[in-house]
C-alpha cells in the first residue's frame, strides 16, 4: 500500500510541480506584491491608490463584463436552442458551422477586425450608406464601451454556444419528445425543460468567459476610447509607464475579486439547486 | 367503434421507408400489441402516430379527426417512453401535471387530477419526491400517470417494461393491463416479448419488415400462426423442412414444419430400439430418434437438444438426460404448424390438403 501511494505521487509530481511553478508561485507573488511595500511590510496603500485613481475604470470594467455576460447568455442560449430544437435541419447545419468560426480567430485579430467594422467610416456604416439606409451625416462610431461589448460577445459567443449546445444535446432526446407529446411548444420546452437542466453548464460558460474578458488587453486598447477603460489596460499602463508592479498587482487583486464574485454567485445558485434536488 | 385508423401509411427516416402501405384499425378501449423483431417498424409506427416521424403518404385518423399533418403537440396521443423520459428537475407531481399545466388548466384542478392519478398508479405520498429518487417501477408508473393525465385519445407505450427487472416487470404489466380495463383507454403497446404481448393485449399485430404479418387475438396468434415467420416468432423454434416425394403431385415441394419444444414428447427407448436409424419420420405425427447433445436446467423442466439426422431439435423434459442418451421424440399432429414452401399460407395442425398429399 505504501509502495502504491509513493508510486502514485511520483506519477502526479511532474504535473503538480509545473502547476506550482507556472501558476501558484506567480499568483501568490502578485497577491503578496499587492499588499506589501518594497521592504516587505504589510500595506493597503497600493489598493488605496488603485481605487483612488481607477475606481471609474473598475466600475466601467464591471459594467462591461456584466452586460457582455448577460448578452452572451441570451444569445448563446438562443443559438444553441435553434440548433437543438429547430425543425429546419439544413439551416441548423449552416448555423452549426458558422457559430464556431470565432473560436479560431485570436482576440487581437478580432479587435483589429472590429476597428475596421465599427468605426465611423467603417465597413458597417459604409454598408448602411451604400444600401441607402443612412446618410454619411447620420453615422456614429461604435468604438468605445459598445464596441468593447460587441467584440467580447462576438468572440466569446462561439465558446459559450459550444458548451451550451453540448449540454443541450446531451439531454435525453425522449425528454424533449415527451414534452412535445404532452403539448408543450418549443419555447416552453426550452424554458421549462431544457434550461433548468443545463443551468450549471451555462454558469460555467459565463464564469470562464468573464475570466477571459477580464484578462484581454488588446480589445480595450484597440476598441476603447481611452477613458474610462478596462483595468487590464490600466495594469499594462502601470507596468509599462511607471514600472509600478505594486499597483498593477493591486488592480490584479481587484480582477480576482470580480471573477471570484461572479463564481461565488454561480456556485451559490448551483448549490442551492443541488440542495433542492437532494 | 374505431378510435384509431391508419390507412396506407408510408413513413421512415429520410429516403429510407420503414413502413410501406401500413394499415391498422383499433377500436375504442382496445389494447393492441405490436410484436416483432428489432427493425421491423414498431417504434417507427409509434413515432409516426405521435408526429415525431413524418408520414410521406397515407392518413391517420383519431375518431373522425385526421391528424396526419398535425404537429406532435396537437395530436393528443401520448407516449410512455422506454427510458421513462421523466424530467429530473421536477417532482413527481410536477411531472404528472405538466401536460395539464401546458394546457393552462387551473392549479386546483391540476392538483386534483394529479392526486387522483397518484392513487390509481399507487404512488400516494410521493408527489413531492424528485423522480430521481424513485425505483424503476415507480418511475414507469409516473410516466404512465403523466401520459394519462391529459386524457389522451390514444395512449402508446414504447417497450415500457424493457428497462425493468424480471419481477417488477411482471407486476407492472399486470398493473398496466388492469388500469387499461379500469379506465378503458385505447392503447398501442410495442414489445418484442411475446409473453408480454399475449398477457397484455386484446389483439396482437405481428410485424415483419414494416408490414403486419398477422393480426388477431392472442389465442389465434399463438395457436394458428398464419406464417412460418409468426410461428417462429411466437416460440415454435424447431424447424424441419420436409421434402415431399409423392410423384403424383404436379411438382416436388418442401413443407416447412414448425413446433414448440414443450410440444415434444421425449421417451428413452429400450436398448433394442436405440439401434434404429437417427431419422425424422412424418406421417400425421412427427417422430424421430436421436441422441442428446446437451441439457440445460430451465427451472420447472430441462431443455434438451437432440440430434436427429441432419436436424437439431429442442425438447422439454421433466428430468435431466446425460449426453449421448438415445431418445425418441414425438410431436402430435395438433402441435405442428406446417407451411408450403412456395406460398406461405396457413396450414395448421396438419391441414387436410397436406394429409391428402401423403
Amino acid at each position: 500500500m505504501h509502495f502504491k501511494i509513493s508510486k502514485n505521487l511520483w506519477l502526479v509530481a511532474p504535473a503538480a510541480i509545473m502547476v506550482a511553478i507556472l501558476f501558484l508561485y506567480p499568483l501568490c507573488f502578485s497577491l503578496y506584491s499587492a499588499i506589501t511595500l518594497d521592504n516587505g511590510s504589510f500595506t493597503l496603500e497600493h489598493l488605496h491608490t488603485s481605487f483612488e485613481l481607477y475606481s471609474n475604470d473598475i466600475l466601467f470594467t464591471i459594467l462591461i463584463v456584466l452586460i457582455s455576460v448577460i448578452l452572451l447568455a441570451l444569445l448563446s442560449t438562443i443559438i444553441a436552442a435553434l440548433i437543438v430544437l429547430s425543425p429546419f435541419r439544413s439551416v441548423v447545419l449552416i448555423l452549426g458551422v458558422l457559430y464556431r468560426l470565432p473560436l479560431f480567430i485570436p482576440f487581437i485579430v478580432t479587435a483589429q477586425m472590429m476597428r475596421t467594422f465599427l468605426a465611423k467610416n467603417g465597413l458597417m456604416n459604409n454598408a448602411f450608406i451604400a444600401s441607402g439606409l443612412m446618410t454619411p451625416m447620420d453615422t456614429v462610431s461604435f468604438l468605445g464601451w459598445s464596441g468593447i461589448i460587441i467584440t467580447f460577445v462576438w468572440k466569446q459567443l462561439a465558446f459559450s454556444t459550444l458548451l451550451i449546445t453540448g449540454a443541450m444535446s446531451a439531454l435525453d432526446e425522449s425528454q424533449i419528445r415527451a414534452a412535445r407529446n404532452l403539448g408543450a411548444s418549443r419555447f416552453k420546452i426550452l424554458t421549462q425543460i431544457i434550461l433548468p437542466q443545463i443551468f450549471p453548464t451555462l454558469g460555467v460558460a459565463m464564469v470562464l468567459s468573464t475570466v477571459t474578458m477580464m484578462s484581454v488587453l488588446s480589445v480595450p486598447l484597440m476598441i476603447g476610447t481611452g477613458t474610462p477603460t478596462m483595468i487590464s489596460a490600466d495594469m499594462a499602463f502601470r507596468v509599462n509607464s511607471y514600472g509600478d508592479y505594486h499597483v498593477a498587482n493591486a488592480l490584479g487583486l481587484v480582477s480576482y475579486a470580480i471573477c471570484a464574485g461572479l463564481a461565488w454567485f454561480y456556485l451559490r445558485h448551483s448549490l442551492k439547486d443541488k440542495g433542492a434536488t437532494a | 367503434m374505431t378510435q384509431l385508423k391508419i390507412e396506407n401509411l408510408h413513413a421512415g427516416y429520410g429516403s429510407k421507408m420503414i413502413l410501406n402501405d401500413f394499415n391498422l384499425e383499433i377500436n375504442q378501449g382496445e389494447m393492441i400489441a405490436l410484436l416483432g423483431p428489432s427493425g421491423c417498424g414498431k417504434t417507427t409506427l409509434l413515432n409516426a402516430l405521435c408526429g415525431f416521424v413524418p408520414a410521406s403518404h397515407g392518413e391517420i385518423y383519431v375518431g373522425d379527426r385526421v391528424i396526419t399533418k398535425l404537429p406532435a403537440e396537437k395530436r393528443n396521443i401520448t407516449m410512455v417512453f422506454q427510458s421513462y423520459a421523466l424530467w429530473p428537475h421536477l417532482t413527481v407531481a410536477q411531472n404528472i401535471g405538466y401536460g395539464l399545466k401546458v394546457r393552462k388548466v387551473k392549479t386546483a384542478e391540476i392538483q386534483d387530477r394529479v392526486n387522483e392519478l397518484l392513487v390509481i398508479v399507487k404512488l400516494e405520498g410521493l408527489q413531492n419526491e424528485k423522480v430521481t429518487s424513485l425505483s424503476g417501477g415507480q418511475r414507469q408508473r409516473v410516466a404512465l400517470a403523466r401520459a394519462l393525465a391529459i386524457r389522451p385519445d390514444v395512449l402508446v407505450l414504447d417497450e415500457p417494461l424493457s428497462n425493468l427487472d424480471a419481477k417488477v416487470r411482471l407486476n407492472v404489466r399486470h398493473e398496466i393491463k388492469s388500469l387499461q380495463k379500469q379506465l378503458g383507454f385505447t392503447s398501442l403497446i410495442v414489445t418484442h416479448d411475446q409473453e408480454e404481448a399475449l398477457v397484455m393485449a386484446d389483439r396482437i399485430a405481428v410485424l415483419n419488415q414494416g408490414k403486419i404479418e398477422q393480426l388477431g387475438t392472442p389465442e389465434e396468434i399463438y395457436r394458428t400462426p398464419s406464417s412460418a415467420f409468426v410461428a417462429n416468432f411466437m416460440g415454435a423454434e424447431n424447424h424441419i423442412e420436409w421434402q415431399n416425394d409423392d410423384n403424383t403431385l404436379p411438382a416436388k415441394s418442401a413443407q416447412q414444419i414448425y413446433f414448440r419444444s414443450e410440444s415434444v414428447q421425449v421417451t428413452v427407448p429400450s436398448e433394442k430400439a436405440s439401434s434404429l436409424s437417427n431419422d425424422v419420420h412424418f406421417d400425421s405425427d412427427l417422430t424421430c430418434q436421436g441422441h442428446v447433445l446437451q441439457s440445460a436446467f430451465f427451472g420447472h423442466h430441462y431443455r434438451i437438444s437432440v440430434r436427429c439426422g441432419a436436424h437439431t431439435i429442442q425438447a422439454d423434459h421433466h428430468s435431466d438426460l446425460p449426453e449421448n442418451t438415445p431418445v425418441t421424440l414425438r410431436v402430435t399432429a395438433d402441435a405442428l404448424h406446417i407451411y408450403n414452401n412456395q406460398v406461405e399460407t396457413a396450414a395448421h395442425h396438419v391441414p387436410t390438403s397436406f394429409q391428402s398429399n401423403k
